[in-house]
């Protein structure tokens, strides 16, 4: 078998068990959700922490609910219920769509939106075992001094891989984290850093309780789309959530786009929005916005070779899929993946 | 090493194991329930897949000492809970499986009835698309899954005509 | 049976089969489906050790020294072996051992075997692992199949010969350069086809138990998850330096080959030297990513093809030459080379016909035998030049190969015996059933069909070690309580031998299928089969079945006729019940039967046995790919091309197969549906190969990507029974050629779809949108 390294579980049952423990010792303790990213990385010797702290028993952390017109969702929640949920799927369609493309169906089951949102980043040179990684000499991301995805680069560019992001930052998601000292709220644009080593900038021993989607004033329609080679299992290449304010005309009143798997952290698609405010949806003019805002996308977007496949094609690919989830959502329909 | 008081096929069983054990291998290696399979250990295939309050998991990445407090059934509880709930023989998955050749080597297989037992427990007459979304984390080999999704749509035919009859 | 005597397609009582030609049960199935059925890893020992291997972590290196002195000294260690433990070379084909169980002095691609340990668990034994110390000089590595075959220093089998070359076959029937000339048409091109691997689910698994008996040796047991357990039992003895009777191999339950698991692999010996040292049984369990190195798949080829056509449509030459990527070791290489061109000469007559192939090392890791192997790639770049062809004569290309059918009963180019062939059924099915007729050509934009057929053996006449013996050995014990017992050495892979050995016995003598029980695949209590590979299952364990079954119907048959005092040919047997013809009211039980036949002849029991006939060309080599009949396929591939993202869908498959008889036509159908998956798998989405390191680019079942229920088209089997003279019953197999032509199908049905010819394989978006670009750029030139 894939031999797990030896750790410690500990079964805490309220937010501030859970907040103690992990302010014992950094470094050495880790959150476990679902365990589906963390416990592959911890088979592969990525990881190899003390202690595991698991939430499973924090019935707090569960639940998607509506809470002063926001629409709350407990970082515990499994994916396939964030996908299924009718609340979701009414008020954040984009959402409901990322978090029904991840992985296949036994892993959307333990998989936790929580977990997804502070899923460690991916890279070809990476997500292999100790053994491979040995025999390639290891890379700056773990246990070695260079990167393989730019050659002489200094900097970790593994790939932010999480589905639900894209949608949840364009319908501008708030976090809270509980530590020691207490909660704070944090817009998830601002969870992000640039470097893929890790991708936050919350430590690791903060704990993520749950993510907020609030009230929208205007209607909205979002989809996501995902380019992936299977229709089911694996991460995405190339992922993208739309989100298209309208008002009772259909008329364009804000878009904007958010890509994900490119680089160390997803990115909101600048300017998106200014080539469809505007424009009626079904238009000439919204159809020639549409090309206009899938160039920006292909200019803004440059996947680098850090997650598997030819990243050439997932460039050419960018105007594509950004251009098909637009018209997706303005249909209502969605998602937008090969099968 | 701590003692788990795990409930499995309907029984509840003590078993001392290692924190950093998964699931799969205390059913494989500490109780004898060899019959789900490893196939990746690291969450790529669903040979492994067991029921975990009915849904299908998997077990390589699911820590025993996580495994608490849930009703897990293993590919041996199929039978055994098929017959005290009155029935005779296999379950009707695994008899249509069986009747549909679509046990070829048998390895993916446990994982396989087992999604498609949880898809049949949710759902009373899904379409093949669902069939096939529901089965969509079970990598098998051998069959081009067509035999497959035949003896699913075959135990939802009988149950669909038993209930009219 | 021998080849002097047939036991003819007929059923054995009267006009109908009663358990042949039907749908039956599995006699495992219902042990597989509640998960009681063993496989090697269920198996666990009392004081079972577990044992782990260092692997190389450069592609090519001298060993300069390994100390093990650390591992050793680790509590909870009990053996640590290297190279020196087991020195003795050793290899499938018994021409080419260059395999050690461990590295002796030179590792030959990253992952090679090092050293290995047993321990009380495998926390420890993986802990001991990192504690070998071993010191390594770098050699100059190969990556590139065409530099191997310039340079050969640093030489990757030292003493070789021919340098960094494995193989090569240069073989010519007729005139090629001559019909070439001749021909009105001339298609040239090169093709690639690229590594991919079989992943079958169960990883590999081995145990071994070492225990004392009367004998100085011991005696040994190794259950291992192979296809091949008598190679396996050969190699043992061979490496161990042990007589084979003190050597019993066992093949629990299989979890998929694919030809993966063929070779006898490291970790059998390391296990079986493992348990001798330690006296204890010990367990070795490969991870998914060691399958990935121990590999033996599908070869890369880079082939360059030219062939030609008269006008009127026929084909009159074809020239191949080929050069194919082996890894790092020889495994089944040799074959490998002569299958590349002497399997291709049918179902098309190819009436002048010439290959050169030369398979060379890389420091990869090694290739082998994968369904269909060898032959699915040259069939590839053939297939596309049929429909190069038709296209260019403007004949369809059903029409074409119709055209071209080289008939049954007849002799290929390259001296092969043909027997029976349904490939123009198999064309008429494919056709009918995908409206080729109605639908070609007219299909939306970016939708499109295509065809293509192919041949494959059924066994081989060549044993891969020569001997005179029989190829598949049965035995059958009948007992007084009614009950059939079959012993076979055949291996059930999952692909049903060992129900197929119970239908056939079952039909012979005239008892249900349930009273029938299979013992198979251990070489203590079963006889000589030579395994699971080259499709011969089905063909020479189940002519040795009837062969054996027959024997004991006919004393059965004769102490029933003398108690009833009726002739022999009045009496028959099926469903566990005897007859008198003449006589409706007249029936006995077969227990009775058996018990009769037990009163006269003593404890019944009989021995079957199969062995081809004389077969092959007369010349060096030609017995390779002789069989002793040949199944036929055709499949017609419905793909849909998305323009925008170069994404090709296989949306549906129609696959028409000449099995001879299908013995069960689920089974059949289950393996032509595997075969189709496979294929279309291999066409669109796996590959197996290495980084710019050296490095396996993706040794994980996320990285590899083989199809999911999403990924997989609707396939539609059409069984074409053509009921071959010396098959069991008829019967030739299923397994393997229904892979073949799917994939050139696919790429002819992409042409057929968007004008462009896919040559390169796997089809990736990326390649489809670059082809496109070009076909776009040609076309504007053309137009300005
Ligand atoms: C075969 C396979 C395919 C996959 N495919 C996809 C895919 O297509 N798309 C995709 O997005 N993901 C994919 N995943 C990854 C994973 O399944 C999902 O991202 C899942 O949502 C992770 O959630 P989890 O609860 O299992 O996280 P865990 O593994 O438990 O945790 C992930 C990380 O987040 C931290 N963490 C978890 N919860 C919290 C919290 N509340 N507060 C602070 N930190 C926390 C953990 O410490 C850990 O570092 C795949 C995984 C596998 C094995
Ligand atoms: S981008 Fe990849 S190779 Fe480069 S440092 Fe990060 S993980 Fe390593
Ligand atoms: S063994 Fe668990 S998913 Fe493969
Ligand atoms: S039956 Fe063999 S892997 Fe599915």
């Amino acid at each position: 078998m894939l031999r797990l390294p030896k750790f410690e579980v500990e079964k805490p049952t309220t937010v501030d068990e859970t907040v103690a423990l992990l302010s014992e010792k950094t470094g050495d303790v880790m959150i476990i959700a679902g365990g589906t990213d963390l416990m592959p990385n911890m088979k592969h010797e990525l990881f190899t922490p003390k202690k595991l702290v698991s939430l499973a028993g924090v019935s707090a952390l569960f639940g998607i609910r509506e809470e002063a017109g926001a629409l709350v969702i407990g970082a515990m929640t499994p994916l396939d219920q964030v996908a299924n949920h009718p609340l979701v799927a009414e008020r954040a369609p984009a959402l409901a769509q990322a978090a029904g493309l991840v992985a296949g169906p036994q892993l959307r089951r333990m998989g936790t939106l929580g977990g997804n949102v502070m899923l460690d980043t991916r890279c070809q040179w990476y997500n292999q075992t100790y053994f491979w990684r040995k025999s390639l000499g290891f890379c700056l991301k773990k246990d070695g001094s260079a990167c393989h995805v730019i050659e002489g680069g200094s900097k970790c560019v593994a790939a932010a891989s999480n589905d639900t992001a894209p949608a949840l930052m364009s319908l501008d998601a708030k976090l809270t984290f509980a530590n020691a000292d207490g909660q704070r709220e944090l817009l998830l644009d601002d969870l992000w850093k640039s470097d893929g080593i890790f991708n936050k900038k919350v430590p690791p021993s903060d704990l993520l309780t749950e993510i907020r989607l609030p009230q929208r004033e205007v209607k909205h329609l979002g989809a996501y789309g995902k380019l992936r080679d299977r229709g089911s299992i694996d991460f995405p290449l190339f992922g993208v959530a739309v989100r298209i304010d309208i008002d009772a005309n259909d008329v364009v009143v804000d878009a904007e786009a958010v890509s994900v798997a490119l680089q160390a952290r997803p990115t909101r698609i600048r300017k998106f929005g200014e080539s469809l405010v505007g424009t009626t949806l079904g238009s000439p003019e919204f159809e020639k916005g549409v090309q206009a805002a899938a160039s920006l996308g292909h200019k803004q977007c440059r996947p680098m070779p850090n997650v598997p496949g030819d990243h050439e094609y997932r460039h050419a690919m960018v105007p594509v899929y950004l251009k098909r989830t637009i018209l997706a959502a303005a249909a209502g329909a969605g998602p937008v993946h090969a099968v | 090493m701590r003692v788990l008081e795990l409930k499995i096929n309907g029984d509840r069983v003590e078993v001392a194991a290692p924190d950093h054990w998964t699931l799969l291998e205390v059913l494989r290696y500490r109780l004898g329930l060899t019959g789900s399979k490893q196939g990746c250990d690291k969450g790529d295939c669903g040979a492994c897949t067991v029921l975990v309050d009915g849904k299908p998991e998997l077990s390589c990445l699911k820590l025993a000492a996580l495994s608490e407090g849930a009703e897990i059934t293993t590919i041996e509880g199929l039978l055994p809970l098929h017959l005290q709930a009155g029935g005779t023989g296999p379950d009707p998955v695994q008899d249509a499986f069986d009747r549909c050749g679509a046990l070829q080597c048998g390895f993916c297989q446990p994982g396989m009835m087992l999604s498609a037992r949880a898809l049949l427990n949710e759902c009373h007459s899904p379409s093949q698309a669902e069939i096939k979304k529901a089965l969509s984390g079970n990598l098998c080999r051998c069959t081009g899954y067509t035999q497959i999704i035949e003896a699913v749509e075959l135990a939802i035919a009988e149950r669909v005509g038993a209930k009219n009859s | 049976m021998s080849a002097r005597d047939n036991h003819g397609t007929a059923p054995p009582w009267g006009d109908e089969f009663q358990v042949i030609g039907k749908r039956h049960r599995k006699v495992d199935g219902l042990a597989k489906a509640t998960g009681q059925a063993v496989y090697t890893d269920d198996i666990a020992l009392p004081g079972m050790l577990h044992a782990k291997t260092l692997r190389s972590p450069h592609a090519h290196a001298r060993i300069l020294s390994i100390d093990t002195t650390r591992a050793e000294a680790l509590p909870g260690v009990h053996a640590v072996i290297t190279g020196a433990s087991m020195p003795i070379k050793y290899g499938v084909i018994p021409w080419t051992p260059d395999e050690n169980a461990l590295a002796t002095d030179r590792v030959r691609f990253i992952g090679d075997e090092v050293a290995a340990v047993a321990a009380v668990d495998e926390d420890t034994a993986n802990a001991a692992i990192e504690l070998i110390d071993v010191e390594y000089e770098p050699l100059y590595s190969y990556t590139d199949p065409n530099e191997s075959l310039e340079r050969h220093d640093p030489a990757i089998h030292e003493g070789n010969k021919h340098g960094n070359v494995s193989k090569h076959v240069e073989l010519e029937f007729g005139d090629v350069e001559g019909a070439l000339d001749g021909a009105d048409v001339v298609v040239e091109n090169d093709f690639f086809f690229h590594g991919s691997t079989h992943t079958a689910i169960e990883p590999h698994c081995a145990v071994a138990q070492w225990s004392q008996d009367t004998s100085a040796e011991g005696l040994l047991t190794v259950w291992s998850s192979t296809q091949i357990s008598h190679y396996v039992h050969r190699a043992l003895a061979r490496v161990l330096e042990l007589p084979e009777t003190r050597i019993r191999v066992i093949q629990p339950n299989l979890g998929g080959a694919f030809g993966g698991k063929s070779d006898p692999f490291s970790l059998e010996f390391c296990v079986a030297k493992l348990s001798m040292l330690t006296g204890r049984p010990v367990k070795m369990l490969w991870t998914r990513e060691e399958i990935f190195y121990a590999h033996r798949g599908r070869h890369p080829m880079h082939m360059h093809y030219r062939s030609g056509a008269t006008s009127d449509g026929k084909l009159v030459g074809s020239d191949a030459k080929i050069l194919i990527d082996g890894g790092s070791y020889s495994s089944f290489g040799l074959v490998t080379t002569y299958y590349s061109g002497q399997l291709l000469t049918g179902p098309v007559d190819i009436p002048n016909y010439r290959f050169n192939s030369t398979r060379v090392f890389t420091n990869k890791p090694p290739c082998g035998p994968k369904r269909g192997h060898g032959s699915v790639q040259p069939r590839f770049a053939f297939e596309i030049q049929l429909d190069e062809l038709a296209c260019a004569l403007d004949i369809d290309p059903i029409d074409f190969r119709r055209k071209n059918w080289q008939g049954e009963h007849t002799k290929t180019v390259n001296g092969q015996r043909i027997t029976s062939n349904g490939f123009m059924t198999c064309l008429d099915e494919a056709e009918r059933e995908s409206q080729w007729k109605e639908r070609r050509g007219k299909l939306a934009d970016g939708r499109g069909l295509g065809v293509a057929g192919s041949m494959y053996i059924s066994g081989t006449n060549y044993p891969i070690y020569p001997n005179d013996m029989p190829q598949a050995g049965i035995q059958i014990k009948v007992d007084r309580s009614g009950l059939v017992t079959i012993f076979t050495g055949g291996n059930d892979i999952g692909q049903g031998s060992n129900s197929v050995v119970a239908y056939l016995v079952a039909e012979e003598l005239g008892v249900e299928v349930a009273d029938v029980r299979v013992v198979a695949a251990d070489t203590d209590l079963c006889p000589v089969d030579l395994g699971a590979y080259s499709s011969r299952v089905t063909f020479m364990v189940g002519n040795a079945a009837i062969d054996a079954a027959r024997k004991l119907r006919k004393q059965v048959v004769e102490s029933v006729a003398k108690h009833w005092e009726i002739a022999e040919a009045g009496i028959r047997m099926g469903g566990g019940v005897v007859l008198d013809l003449a006589d409706a009211e007249r029936t006995m039980g077969v227990r009775e039967a058996f018990q009769l036949a037990e009163a006269d002849h003593d404890t019944l029991g009989s021995t079957g046995s199969y062995n081809t006939p004389e077969l092959g060309g007369d010349y060096r080599g030609g017995t390779i790919g002789a069989s002793p009949a040949y199944s036929f396929t055709a499949h017609v591939a419905e793909v849909t091309v998305d323009r925008e993202t170069g994404r090709i869908t296989c949306d549906e498959v129609w696959v028409a197969h000449d099995c001879g008889r299908a013995l069960n036509p689920m089974l059949v159908a289950g393996q032509m549906e595997g075969s189709v998956y496979m294929g279309v798998a291999e066409a669109l989405l796996e590959e197996h190969d290495v980084n710019r390191f050296g490095l396996h680019s993706g040794p994980s079942l996320l990285d590899y990507r083989i199809p999911t229920t999403l990924d997989t088209p609707k396939i539609n089997s059409l069984i074409v029974e053509s009921v071959d003279p010396e098959g069991p019953y008829g019967a030739k197999e299923a397994g393997e050629g229904p892979l073949h032509s799917v994939i050139p199908a696919i790429s002819n049905a992409v042409y057929d779809a968007v004008g462009i010819r896919l040559r390169h394989l796997p089809f990736t978006p990326a390649k489809v949108l670059r082809a496109l670009a070009e076909l776009e750029s040609d076309q504007t030139v053309e137009q300005s």
